[in-house]
């Protein structure tokens, strides 16, 4: 069939909006009618370059952070029928390797493994190709920035169909990888101080996280204004405009003890950046590292010493150390229950033509999420 | 020649609440109280919670066999002077006291923190070997007793080796706390014993998080503190069961999402609220905590799932009513908690922080006030159900 989808052809260049061809789904996979994607940084990073390796090679349709509805199952396919409603993870979870077996499926070696092809989990081929028949690889497997797709069915999580999939497709990368941020990876606990670096699709989530974890004092930092005022309506209560800024005032945050839970959810991470956010950590701080460092950062600026002077842990975590299976369906529930806001979060939504709109307003501060919506 | 005497004898008379054995009643009545010695202070108690711990004494739940006594070095357990949730300001500090001084303000705490044993060195200050020996008469520094009936009458245990309900009590350093002048003192009381044991039972020992499902039975004045750790650990529900209607009003007020009469009405509801995954942490808090109550408490948990007991059951009674085909297959686990595993010196302090930031109910607990004069009346509504916390206000 044809479609249409938003491609990159190289780092620095627009997305280019076109028809393709999509076969259709082989043995494991589906098609999927998508009805809503988020626009996450680390599509960004794609046209950066930040992400040069780690992903699909060009050209390819980005997008990660998508929910539609199920048109078409491959031969085999054993979870999902047409009709339903669904979430994609963007790593899938095979649920048989180790990491999925111990309950890091954030960590799939199946989703590790086919990440930098581009390219279908089942048999290694590309089911997307240009209206000239060149293959198309898939960020992050997925390819949420088309009217649809074909994914593995090891990437989709199954949802109630009463939830509005505009919000849902949150859940398939920032909400979690922020929330989770605070409550797996940091271990947010009732009277902890935490400090958020960074108040954007990921930091605003991290934020509600802390919150709902019982945080005493979450501090949100980041330059923009609309961002720090957003993070005070999601239960931020301090907001600084510089990790310098938020040194100064560790005094009033901390009453001088530093925070217990640094969250680096930053547009781009880097090494400077997560040195002296070090220092707002106290005594057996953990920093937790979800924001992306370039690749080819060889290396960070924090002082060694005072790991282990002062027992501080850095902490890598991908997608908020979450499992898709469990923790989308979770938070969709405490969405429904109140405990949780998706609705703050999108700031704008675009139509797929719009897309150059829509990451020109990300790279100005404007959003906390954009979301794109199919007709 | 001049010569500087201390006196080291009888220092003081104090008004005392008193047991004198099982099924009695509380008499208020004149103690001696001897001066600090060294590692000791004099407290000024100012406001005493109502806690069922004390209540477990006169109903003999809590008292050790007379027969044990022999094996635990008790002489005589009685009479005892209760209280054991308490604020009050340091009158008189003996030699070698360092954390507090004459005039601070300080929280009680039940069980001591030497800070060098074993469980303080460790972070489980709850567990301080300096608790042991709680029911003998003599102090935890020399072994040697400081308060009598008065006029030379017998020696006095003092429960938790605090005696609360005395206006004034001669304590371990070990078991006074330091707390800001600001914080009302009966706020003070409170957290010394029902709300951090309540709050840390839920999100200490059942490390509740965000999303779980948590049921609390029993809503008196350490259930409702759980109620309230779990809904801030971030529960998704926070189901509460008290057979008395007033308490199930006041854990929707504390953050409950629902409650029931009983946990026979939980169970079938629970079952539905969770798609049939059932809690993944069920609290135990009732008054008493009888062995036959765990049998619907495992079924409340889920696969995986905890349950903490927290309520103190009969000293005697050994048995309880686990299925443990399930409890093996669904691999729940079943934990113990005192003091809601929280370390007294970082959590008191923690936790009325978190109250002068709004972020913590205390004032809310209290449902009346009584003189120690009245204290028999405290109890009676605390066995009529109509009490979340009493609290004695020392005049």
């Amino acid at each position: 069939m044809q479609t249409k989808a938003a491609v990159l052809r190289d780092i620095g260049q627009e997305w280019s909006v076109e028809t393709i061809e999509l076969d259709p789904p082989k043995a494991g996979e589906v098609l999927v009618q998508m009805k809503a994607s988020g626009m996450c940084h680390s599509d960004e990073h794609l046209v950066t370059g930040d992400l040069a390796g780690a992903t699909s090679p060009m050209p390819l349709i980005g997008g990660h952070e998508g929910a539609g509805i199920v048109m078409e199952v491959g031969p085999n396919v054993t979870g999902l029928e047409p009709g339903d409603h669904v979430v994609f993870g963007f790593i899938p979870a095979c649920g048989r390797c180790p990491s999925c077996a111990s309950g890091h499926s954030n960590l799939c070696d199946v989703g590790g493994e086919a990440f930098p092809t581009g390219r279908q989990i089942s048999d290694g081929t590309a089911r997307h190709h240009t209206a000239d028949g060149e293959d198309l690889g898939l960020m992050c497997l997925l390819g949420t920035f088309a009217q649809h797709t074909v994914v593995h069915e090891s990437s989709c999580v199954k949802i109630d169909k009463d939830l509005p999939l505009d919000r849902a497709c949150l859940l398939g990368c920032g909400v979690v990888t922020g929330w989770g941020s605070a409550v797996y990876a940091a271990e947010v606990g009732p009277g902890d101080f935490v400090a958020v670096v960074g108040a954007g699709g990921i930091g605003a989530n991290a934020i509600q996280g802390a919150k709902l974890a019982g945080a005493r004092v979450i501090a949100a930092i980041d330059p923009v204004e609309f961002k720090r005022e957003t993070a005070m309506e999601l239960g931020a209560t301090h907001t600084y405009a510089s990790i310098a800024e938020a040194m100064e005032g560790l005094g009033d945050s901390t009453w001088g003890r530093g925070f217990d839970k640094v969250l680096m959810t930053m547009g781009v991470g880097n090494g400077d950046a997560l040195g002296e956010a070090f220092h707002l950590g106290g005594k057996r701080a953990k920093i937790v590292v979800t924001n992306i460092h370039p690749t080819v950062e060889p290396s960070m600026a924090v002082p060694g010493a005072f790991l282990t002077l002062f027992e501080k842990q850095i902490i890598g975590s991908l997608f908020g150390s979450a499992n898709i299976r469990k923790d989308i369906p979770q938070l969709l529930e405490l969405y429904t229950q109140g405990q949780l806001d998706l609705d703050t979060l999108v700031t704008n939504t675009y139509s797929l033509d719009e897309i150059n709109q829509g990451f020109e307003d990300m790279r100005n501060g404007k959003n906390i999420r954009g979301v794109l919506i199919y007709d | 020649m001049l010569s500087l005497v201390i006196d080291w004898g009888v220092d003081m008379k104090s008004r005392a609440a008193v047991l004198h054995g099982i099924d009695q009643e509380w008499q208020v009545q004149d103690i001696e109280v001897d001066a600090p010695k060294a590692g000791e202070v004099l407290v000024e108690w100012k406001a005493a919670g109502l806690c069922h711990s004390d209540e477990h004494m006169v109903t003999g739940d809590m008292v050790p066999p007379q027969e044990a006594w022999p094996l635990m070095g008790i002489d005589d357990l009685w009479p005892v002077v209760g209280g054991h949730e308490g604020a009050g300001v340091i009158a008189e500090v003996g030699p070698g006291v360092a954390s507090v001084a004459v005039g601070d303000h300080v929280s009680a705490s039940f069980v001591p923190s030497c800070g060098r044993c074993r469980y303080c060195s460790t972070g489980r200050q709850n567990l301080c070997d300096a608790g042991a020996g709680a029911f003998l008469k003599g102090m935890v520094t020399d072994g040697t007793s400081r308060h009598r009936i008065a006029d030379g009458g017998p020696e006095l245990t003092l429960l938790a080796k605090l005696g609360t309900f005395s206006q004034y009590s001669c304590v371990a350093e070990s078991q006074v706390i330091k707390v800001d002048t600001d914080l009302p003192l009966e706020a003070v009381a409170l957290v010394s014993c029902g709300v951090a044991t309540g709050w840390g039972s839920a999100t200490n020992r059942a490390a509740v998080a965000p999303g779980d499902t948590v049921v609390v039975v029993g809503i008196g004045g350490i259930g409702i503190n759980a109620v309230q750790g779990a809904a801030m650990a971030g529960a998704r529900h926070v189901i509460a069961v008290d057979p008395i209607e007033f308490k199930r009003e006041k854990a929707m007020e504390f953050g409950a999402s629902h409650t029931f009469s009983s946990m026979e009405e939980a169970l079938p509801q629970v079952m539905e609220m969770t798609e049939g995954m059932m809690a993944d942490k069920v609290i135990m808090t009732p008054g008493v905590m009888y062995g036959d109550l765990m049998a619907l408490g495992t079924q409340l948990a889920g696969k995986g799932g905890t349950i903490v007991v927290t309520g103190v059951a009969p000293i005697t009674q050994t048995e309880s009513s686990v299925n443990l085909f399930e409890l093996a297959m669904w691999n729940k686990e079943i934990k113990g908690t005192i003091f809601g595993s929280l370390n007294p010196r970082a959590d008191i302090p923690k936790l009325l922080n978190l109250y002068r930031d709004g972020q913590l109910k205390l004032d809310e607990l209290i449902t009346n006030r009584y003189p120690l004069a009245e204290i028999n009346d405290g109890y009676q509504a605390m066995r009529d159900g109509t009490n979340i916390r009493g609290v004695v206000v020392h005049s």
